[in-house]
Parts: C-alpha cells; sequence; structure tokens
C-alpha cells in the first residue's frame, strides 16, 4: 500500500513538473547533422542551434552556450516538423454534425483532447503540426482548428495563435449519402451534386443577407435612430460572412473533376477563393483550372477506389498538379496515415518523378502556406519556430525513424527515452492492477475484451466515409 | 367476612374499571389535542450539529417537524415521544447533492418503434418529459421544471432513505437544457410535501438528440446552447425595447424556453454542469465564463487537477461518490487495460481530500449509482484518502445546503431548522455502523434493510440461446444461431453475444418490467461482411425472450432466445469504452 502510494505520488508529482518543466526554455544544439531546410537545399555538417522555442542559427560549427543540451547528430538528418493537412486527431465524441446539411456554428476548437494518444504517436512520425477538421458528412461543415501537436499541454495551448481560421466544405457522395446504406435514416437534402451546390449557393445568398441585416443595423443605431431592435445573431451564417470577407479560408473535401469546376466557379461566382482542395483525387484532370482559380491541394499519396468517386484516382495526382503550378500537400485524414506521411510525400519520387526536394515540401512548407503558417513552420530557417525533428536516416528512407521530435524547442518525443521507460510503465501497471479498485469484481462481471481474428488497430477512426477499413 | 372480600372486589373492579375510562378518555383528548406523533426528544445521544462544537451527550426535542431544542443540558419535554438514544449518533440528514430521484423514468414512446439508424441515434438521456408548445425539442426545453415531476416514493427514495439520505436535488434527465431542479425532502405524500425549495439551478448536458435531430453531435451541443444563450439575451434586450413603446415596432413570438432562460444569463439562477476530465471541466468553465454564468460543477472526477481555476471562479463542485470500478471479469486472455483507466480508479477517491485543500467548496453527490449503499461506503474511502472527517461530513450536510440555497432550512442541528435527522449507532463512516432512525420533516420513518432496486420482477441475467430469423430477399441464409451473455443491474443489461452473427458486447441495454431492448455490433458470416448494429425489442417470460430484430443495412426480422444453464465460458471482444 505504501508502495503503491509512493508510486502514484510520483506519478502525480511528474505530471505537475512536467507542466513547470524548464524544458520548454532550454537551449539545445543539434550537431553535425544533414540538415534538410526545405527552404534553401540541403547542408551537410550543418548545426542548429533551438533557443526559446526558435531557431536561433542554423550553420557549421556553431558556438553553443554551455548549459546548452547538446544533441549529436552525425549520421542522422534534420528536417521541418511534417506538417497534416487534413486531420481529426484528438478530437472528442463524433467528428461530424450529420442532422443539417449546413453546420458553420460546430467548432472543432470545442471537443479538442489533448490527451489522446494519437498526437503522441504522430510525433513519433514526425508530425509536429495539423489542421483539425470536420468531417465530410455535410455541404457546409464545421469550423476547422490548426494546432500544433503539443502533447503534455492543456488543450488551450494547442491552437496556433494568429491561424487563419478555417471551414470545411464537402462535395459528392458524402453530403448527399450515397455511399452508404441507412435504412430507417430520414432523407436529409441533398440527395444530388445539383444539390450540394445549391446548399452552398442557399447558405450564401442568406449569408449575404445576414451581412447586410447588420450592416443597416449598424448604420442605424451610427445614425442615432432610436427604438432599433438589433437582428437576431445566427452562429451559422457568421463565419459564412466571414468567407466572403476573405477572413476565412475554405477547405473543400472533393473529389471529381465536374465537382471541383463547380466548387471553383461557385466560390468566384460569390466573390471569394476556395484555400484547399482536400482529397481532390481527379485534381489531376483539371489541374490548370485549379491553377487558374488559385487553389492549393491536398491529397492522398496512392489511396484509391475506395467509392466509385475514388475509382479514377492515379498515384501520379500530386506530381500533375505541382507540375501545373498547384501548391500540393500529401495529407493523412487518419491517426495512422500521420505517422508515417514521410513515406507517403516518399511515395511521389516514385510516381510522378518529384523530386526529393519537392517531395518533401509536400509535407512541410506546402501544408505550411496552405494553413498560412509558412511564416512560423515549415522550413529551418533562423527566427521560425524550432518545429524540427532529428531522423535516423534520410526521412524519404523506408529505413528511417524518428530519433526526436520539437515543437516549439520543446522536446515531446524522445526515442530512447520512450524505450527507457518501457520498464517503469510496466512496474506501475503491476503496481496499479494489484490495486483494490482495479480487481475484478468478486462474482458477476461483464466478459472482458480480449483479442480477436480482426481487430480495429485505432478506436478512433476519422472520416470513415473516406475510405477507412471499417471492419471491427 | 366473604361478604366484605367480595364487596371489596366488587369496589375494586369497579375502581379499576372506572380508572380504565378515565385514563382512555384522556389519552384519547391527548391525541386529539396535538398528534401523539408530533413531537419527539432523544434523550442521552451523542449530538453532531455540523455547525458548532458536538454535544457528548445531549438531547434533542423535535416539535412540529422542526428542531425544537437541542443541548446538553435540554430537558425533555412532557408531552415528547422519548427515544433512548444511549449508544446512538445525532447527524443532520444528508444530502445528496445531485441525482433524479422522485422523477420518474419516461416509459419509452410507443411510436418510436426502433427503425435501423432512428433507434441507432436513440439518446441514452431520453427526456423526462416534453414541454407543452415549446419552441425547443424534447431535451432542450430549460423551461421543465423537476417540481411538476416529483412523485412521491418509490425504490429509489425508499433505498436511499435506507441508507441515511433525508434530502436531495433532483432534476430531469434530458439532452442540452434538462430542466431546472429543486430540493426535496425524501418523504411526504405529495410532491407539494416534499419540495423544499424550487427552482434551485438549471441542469445542462452535453449529450446529442437523437434521431438524428440537430445537435447530433458534441460540437453542435456546445453551438447549439451557445446559440440559445445569444437568442435568450436578445430576447430580452427586444421585449424592453418593445415593451417601451410597441407602437410601430414588429413584436417579437413569445417564447417560454427564452424566458426560461432569463434569470440563468441574468446570473440570479446558477446552472449545473457535468463533467469529469480535465479537458471537460475546462470547456465547461470557458462556456460559463464566455457568457457569465454562474455554475456548479457537476461530477468531478478531475477536478483536483484545475482546483486553483475553480476556487478563483467561486465555483463549487457536487463531487460524485460513484467512483470508478473495474466492471469486467478477470480472464487470463483478457487485454490489458489502459493505464490511463487503471490509475483513474486509483486517484478517484483522493480528489475530495484535494479539493478540500485547495480550498474549494464540494458537496457529496451520489452520481447515479446503482447500489447507494457505496454513498457512505466511498464517503469513507475518501476519508482514507486525505479527507478529514469534519470535511467529509460537512460535504454531505452543511456544504450542500449552503450551495444549494437552503442553508437556513437544511444541514445542520440547530434551533429551528428542519428536523431531518440521520441516527446511527456508531460513528456514520464506520463500516459497521447501522442506521437507527432517519427523521425526515420531524417524522420518524420505516426503515427497512436496503435491497437493491430492481431485485424484484423479472430478471434477464444469464446465458441465454439466441435464434435470429431474418426476413432477407435471394438466397441469403435466413437463420443465424448465437450464445447471448446478459447481466442486469437495476434497469441496465450488459453482455455480449457470440456465434453466427459474430462478436459483440452490447452498447444500450435496458429492461423495463418485462420488456427487453438491447443493441449489439454484429458481423455475417462470410469473407469481407462489414459490421453492423442489431437493435433487438423483446419480451421476458420466466425463460424466454422473444420479439423482434432490426438489423442496420439488412431489415427485420424476429428472434428467440431460451436461457440456457450452462454459463459461456468464452469471453468475447468488446470495444474498449474510449472516455
Amino acid at each position: 500500500m505504501k508502495t503503491l502510494m509512493i508510486i502514484v505520488c510520483l506519478i502525480f508529482l511528474a505530471n505537475v513538473a512536467g507542466a513547470q518543466s524548464p524544458d520548454r526554455t532550454k537551449t539545445r544544439i543539434i550537431r553535425n547533422a544533414t540538415v534538410l531546410t526545405v527552404s534553401h537545399g540541403t547542408l551537410v555538417n550543418t548545426d542548429v542551434l533551438i533557443r526559446n522555442g526558435k531557431i536561433a542559427a542554423v550553420g557549421q560549427n556553431l558556438k553553443a552556450p554551455d548549459d546548452a543540451q547538446v544533441i549529436d547528430a552525425t549520421g542522422k538528418f534534420v528536417s521541418p516538423g511534417i506538417i497534416d493537412a487534413h486531420s481529426h486527431t484528438m478530437m472528442d465524441g463524433s467528428v461530424n454534425e450529420c442532422t443539417k446539411s449546413v453546420t458553420s456554428m460546430a467548432r472543432t476548437q470545442d471537443i479538442l483532447n489533448p490527451t489522446a494518444i494519437g498526437i503522441y504517436r504522430e510525433l513519433a512520425g514526425g508530425t509536429t503540426a495539423a489542421l483539425l477538421l470536420h468531417g465530410s458528412c455535410n455541404a457546409i461543415g464545421g469550423l476547422s482548428t490548426t494546432v500544433k501537436l503539443k502533447w503534455g499541454h492543456p488543450a488551450a495551448d494547442f491552437p496556433i495563435p494568429g491561424a487563419t481560421p478555417g471551414i470545411k466544405f464537402a462535395l459528392g457522395e458524402n453530403p448527399k449519402r450515397t455511399n452508404f446504406n441507412i435504412p430507417g435514416l430520414q432523407p436529409r437534402y441533398p440527395a444530388t451534386r445539383m444539390g450540394v451546390e445549391e446548399t452552398i449557393r442557399d447558405a450564401f445568398a442568406r449569408a449575404r443577407d445576414y451581412k447586410r441585416d447588420w450592416d443597416d443595423y449598424r448604420a442605424g443605431v451610427a445614425r442615432d435612430e432610436k427604438n432599433l431592435i438589433p437582428p437576431r445573431r445566427d452562429l451559422e451564417l457568421e463565419p459564412l460572412v466571414e468567407v466572403l470577407e476573405g477572413k476565412r479560408f475554405v477547405h473543400s473535401h472533393c473529389y471529381r473533376a465536374d465537382e471541383i469546376l463547380m466548387l471553383m466557379n461557385l466560390a468566384d461566382e460569390l466573390g471569394f477563393k476556395v484555400r484547399t482542395l482536400q482529397h481532390v483525387l481527379e485534381g489531376y484532370k483539371v489541374a490548370s483550372e485549379i491553377a487558374r482559380h488559385g487553389a492549393m491541394a491536398s491529397a492522398f499519396a496512392d489511396f484509391w477506389g475506395y467509392k466509385m468517386e475514388a475509382y479514377d484516382a492515379i498515384p501520379y495526382d500530386v506530381a500533375i498538379m505541382t507540375r501545373h503550378g498547384v501548391v500540393s500537400s500529401v495529407n493523412s485524414d487518419s491517426d495512422e496515415r500521420a505517422r508515417r506521411l514521410n513515406i507517403e510525400a516518399a511515395k511521389m519520387v516514385r510516381y510522378g518523378g518529384l523530386t526529393e526536394d519537392e517531395a518533401l515540401k509536400l509535407v512541410t512548407l506546402n501544408p505550411a502556406m496552405q494553413l498560412g503558417i509558412e511564416n512560423r513552420v515549415g522550413t529551418i530557417d533562423v527566427g521560425k519556430d524550432a518545429d524540427v525533428v532529428v531522423w535516423s536516416a534520410h526521412p524519404l528512407s523506408v529505413y528511417t525513424h524518428v530519433e526526436q521530435t520539437f515543437v516549439d524547442g520543446e522536446l515531446l518525443f524522445d526515442r530512447q527515452a520512450d524505450i527507457a521507460r518501457r520498464a517503469q510503465l510496466e512496474a506501475e501497471r503491476k503496481t496499479l492492477e494489484a490495486a483494490e479498485s482495479n480487481k475484478s469484481p468478486a462474482q458477476g462481471g461483464t466478459p472482458p475484451r480480449a483479442p480477436s481474428a480482426i481487430r480495429r488497430a485505432y478506436t478512433h477512426d476519422d472520416d470513415i466515409q473516406d475510405g477507412e477499413d471499417r471492419r471491427p | 367476612m366473604i361478604m366484605r372480600n367480595v364487596r371489596l372486589v366488587i369496589v375494586s373492579l369497579a375502581l379499576m374499571l372506572l380508572l380504565t375510562i378515565v385514563v382512555s378518555w384522556q389519552l384519547r383528548s391527548a391525541a386529539q389535542r396535538h398528534t401523539a406523533t408530533d413531537t419527539y426528544a432523544i434523550t442521552n445521544a451523542r449530538i453532531v450539529t455540523v455547525s458548532g462544537p458536538a454535544i457528548d451527550r445531549g438531547t434533542i426535542v423535535i416539535r412540529d417537524g422542526l428542531i425544537a431544542a437541542v443541548g446538553a443540558n435540554v430537558a425533555a419535554p412532557p408531552d415528547a415521544r422519548p427515544i433512548d438514544g444511549t449508544g446512538l449518533t445525532v447527524y443532520p440528514g444528508i444530502i445528496d447533492a445531485s441525482t433524479t430521484l422522485g422523477i420518474p423514468r419516461p416509459s419509452p414512446t410507443p411510436g418510436a418503434a426502433p427503425g435501423g439508424l432512428a433507434a441507432l441515434f436513440a439518446s441514452q438521456a431520453a427526456p423526462s418529459a416534453t414541454s407543452p408548445n415549446s419552441t425547443q425539442p424534447p431535451g432542450m426545453q430549460p423551461e421543465i421544471l423537476a417540481s411538476d415531476l416529483i412523485k412521491p416514493g418509490g425504490p429509489e427514495i425508499e433505498a436511499a432513505r435506507n441508507v441515511g439520505i433525508t434530502s436531495a436535488q433532483t432534476a430531469p434527465r434530458g439532452n442540452v437544457f434538462l430542466g431546472q431542479s429543486a430540493v426535496i425532502n425524501l418523504a411526504g405524500d405529495s410532491p407539494q410535501q416534499m419540495i423544499v425549495r424550487s427552482p434551485v439551478a438549471l441542469y445542462v448536458g452535453l449529450n446529442p438528440l437523437g434521431g438524428g435531430q440537430y445537435p447530433g453531435s458534441l460540437m453542435g451541443v456546445f453551438a447549439s446552447i451557445r446559440q440559445m444563450l445569444l437568442d435568450a439575451r436578445r430576447y430580452q434586450e427586444a421585449n424592453e425595447i418593445y415593451e417601451r413603446n410597441p407602437r410601430g415596432l414588429k413584436r417579437q413570438n413569445y417564447d417560454k424556453s427564452l424566458a426560461a432562460l432569463q434569470p440563468v444569463i441574468a446570473g440570479r439562477m446558477p446552472i449545473v454542469m457535468q463533467a469529469d476530465r480535465e479537458r471537460e471541466i475546462e470547456r465547461v468553465l470557458d462556456l460559463a465564463k464566455e457568457y457569465n454564468l454562474q455554475m456548479i460543477l457537476n461530477g468531478g472526477l478531475e477536478a483536483d487537477r484545475l482546483a486553483a481555476r475553480l476556487k478563483a471562479a467561486n465555483v463549487p463542485v457536487l463531487l460524485s461518490l460513484n467512483f470508478p470500478k473495474r466492471t469486467t471479469a478477470a480472464s487470463p486472455e483478457a487485454e490489458p487495460e489502459p493505464l490511463r483507466i487503471l490509475r483513474e480508479r486509483v486517484e478517484a477517491p483522493r480528489t475530495a481530500g484535494r479539493l478540500a485543500a485547495a480550498g474549494v467548496r464540494f458537496a457529496f453527490q451520489s452520481g447515479g449509482m446503482t447500489s447507494i449503499t457505496d454513498y457512505l461506503a466511498n464517503a469513507a474511502k475518501a476519508i482514507d484518502n486525505g479527507l478529514s472527517r469534519e470535511e467529509a461530513l460537512r460535504a454531505m450536510t452543511l456544504r450542500p445546503a449552503e450551495i444549494l440555497g437552503v442553508a437556513s432550512q437544511l444541514g445542520s442541528i440547530e434551533v429551528g431548522k428542519i428536523a431531518n435527522l440521520t441516527i446511527t449507532r456508531g460513528d456514520i463512516f464506520d463500516k459497521n455502523r447501522r442506521i437507527a432512525y432517519v427523521f425526515i420533516d420531524g417524522r420518524p420513518l420505516d426503515l427497512r434493510p436496503t435491497a437493491e432496486i430492481g431485485s424484484r420482477g423479472p430478471n434477464a441475467s444469464g446465458t441465454w440461446s439466441l435464434t435470429v430469423n431474418l426476413t432477407g430477399s435471394g438466397n441469403e441464409k435466413q437463420e443465424f444461431t448465437a450464445m447471448l451473455s446478459l447481466q442486469q443491474r437495476a434497469e441496465r443489461l450488459t453482455g455480449s453475444l457470440q456465434g453466427q452473427l459474430g462478436s459483440g458486447t452490447i452498447s444500450a441495454g435496458t429492461i423495463s418490467e418485462s420488456d427487453v431492448n438491447f443493441t449489439v455490433p454484429i458481423t455475417f458470416p462470410g469473407p469481407g461482411s462489414q459490421t453492423t448494429d442489431a437493435i433487438f425489442t423483446g419480451s421476458l417470460a420466466g425463460n424466454q425472450i422473444s420479439g423482434t430484430v432490426q438489423i442496420v443495412g439488412r431489415g427485420a426480422g424476429t428472434f428467440t432466445a431460451t436461457r440456457s444453464t450452462v454459463p459461456t465460458s468464452a469471453p468475447a471482444p468488446t470495444p474498449s469504452p474510449d472516455r
């Protein structure tokens, strides 16, 4: 009992200590690595100095203060942290508010779960930031959150301050619900692609009226008119007004070339630009049009054929769009794929002949540009946030693994420390399992979970309608 | 001489008769003057007043439902029914700070025959009532009052009284706006006699609505709460402008839901929000801060991690005593439980002590525990884990009274307060204590040994041989068999399925009288078969359950289950609760 108390006290202290550790402001120097800057080429035998959460210096034989932690990266590679431009990690409850076709009042920021283990595993795969999106159930979905994966911090620390806010749109089979058969579910408009377009157009027409009503009211107040009743504040329409005013990015899930063209034309008609087309697996068919509109693209590397609208997908999609001048990225849409986005990027060397630098850009600088945070992250440049990953081999190699991951200069994943900690966790487990409240009931008791033939790897799966494995 | 004796005997008999008549006459008059049961004096007892120092040996006089006198030197009045308190300890009646006591469970709506996804989405927290002419759907109606729904008596109130609980805050069930709570005494023949204070607080929940209605997700719930609060503010503003001079202005539509929210947005009525985990507590605190609402935290499993913030915001906590414990049986093949869950179970009893140390006000509540005897047992566990006895007792008596605004009537033994008393033999936190008397409104109650609620009536626990017949199309196999293992606790059914329909754990099982309902994921045999939900609705008679089953994406069918005596030993895989 006493040992239990001691161990639990230690855990409690460790939790508390972690929150206040000086780790955040520690000065670090990564020595003698091959640094893939992404912005200005590859530098060999180079040091990276991290101070106060920023990249303080990049160069050979840097001078470092005596109290700096030295990381010997001889033979290793350093890259900017990977940015996942389509994620549903760390969200509590459903990622979809499916009950209406327009749910712009729903906010992903309300349901952040900073303790989701997916965050830690993604850090172990080199991912340091993500765009957390609403699901693709609705033509107009909820508001997104751009986060850094700050494992161990409270939820309020995750959203990147100053990042331009976003909203999710969805086109095609998911919002019109043709790719799953649920008898008894009340049919919801729209059920066709025409209806999806009309839903979006109608929502913006209402947003325009809403904006006008408020402008009229404010003008009336300015004129000192009496007895004016303000219009109703409508949380659904306010984000759409922000889109019209260019203050909120539109990230739209889409597959087929016709709907991609439809959305861009609609956006031009309504007076805004689509920021990113997500999935966009037929983007290669309309790459010039996408470039002309000014949209960017975020796609899968080689995932295809899981529903009708993904049938014409080809792994050369990203390469073709890149060659046509579309700023493209490769995303995960999955807690599992988000752990190996480096390999997804590497596939684009094989499919389409992107250079290694271009491929690495697909998961670093390009998604940073798409999220509007390229001034802070996405490359290794002096003055940028120290979101940096140390790899055992070139990040595009299948043999590589992550040694350390830094976010804002804080060491949030360390492979050696993780391995060393396993014994301690085992000991803690043994003690906890012996505690009285963790013992099984004397009689009765429901059957416990046991391994079965088919097991879902991750209990939380994201936008499953986009083709994730739905078996249990 | 015999004559004289006979005369003596006759006179004695006559005198005795006369005496009997006179005495009974007196007694009857006494009974008519005041009910003999109105006045009590408990003498020679240890009295723990909570508001002041304990009295080692004293007397309490109860008259007309109130505490008339209390002290070491108080004399029992002649008309009081004496109760010998030697060896007994008198405490203020225990208050359970958050329950649904007295509010009947909603009967399953006849129209909502489980149909596919609609039933899949069926909310676990079905609303207690529907407000007539409301602009909001059931489950989102803040105008619902607990005081309108309370029914006296019932097994749950009895069980609570049997462990010494004398009053409780009770609130309706629901989804987002559950309704306004009331503080009730757990005795009385009518709701009016039970209610001590109403309304007390607006309960706000974070449970999505079912049946495909908005809000259907946690995101939607937050958005809908915000929108309602904004609309309530505007309703007030607009009505004020209109009232000042209606001429020329279009009137606002009357909306009683928004009207019911006015005391809340004005800060006059607190909201009670359920949150257990650190991030959940942060969310609700942020929401209350955003709209400047007075908040009471309900649940608070990890509240100690945010003690400083709770103290700074002056948010009291209704701390649940329903500590998490392992409910799965042991098995050599079982997967290890996540460390997070193991830690949580060990940490739970420590929260109270830490909150007390940080100066956060808290009161104990039963947290929906199915076995109310755990209430005192877990309070004792909290004492073992760092909470002082005085704080623990306070958290069951005066603190909840203060938080719920009834401190001038309940919560301590003081002259003039309502005579709710819990009288024990042995210290109240001692494992071997017995509840000797429970007084509510100055009347002692019939105590019965606690029986677990629902132990009477049909029992579905056991192992069943299940046969499902599907009315499918084409040449698909129509009949499937499986082993069904069920455990019944009160009205909840848990268990698992294993056989030709794959393996699955029951996700939403209820039994009410003989109506059995449960949902379980099944997988049809064959490669590439997808898992889907099967919704069973049947009735239990003896050792047979029969009824209909709706399989999402496949159609409907019928099923029968026969109870077998051979218990299943194969554990079924279950999805881990991701919370």
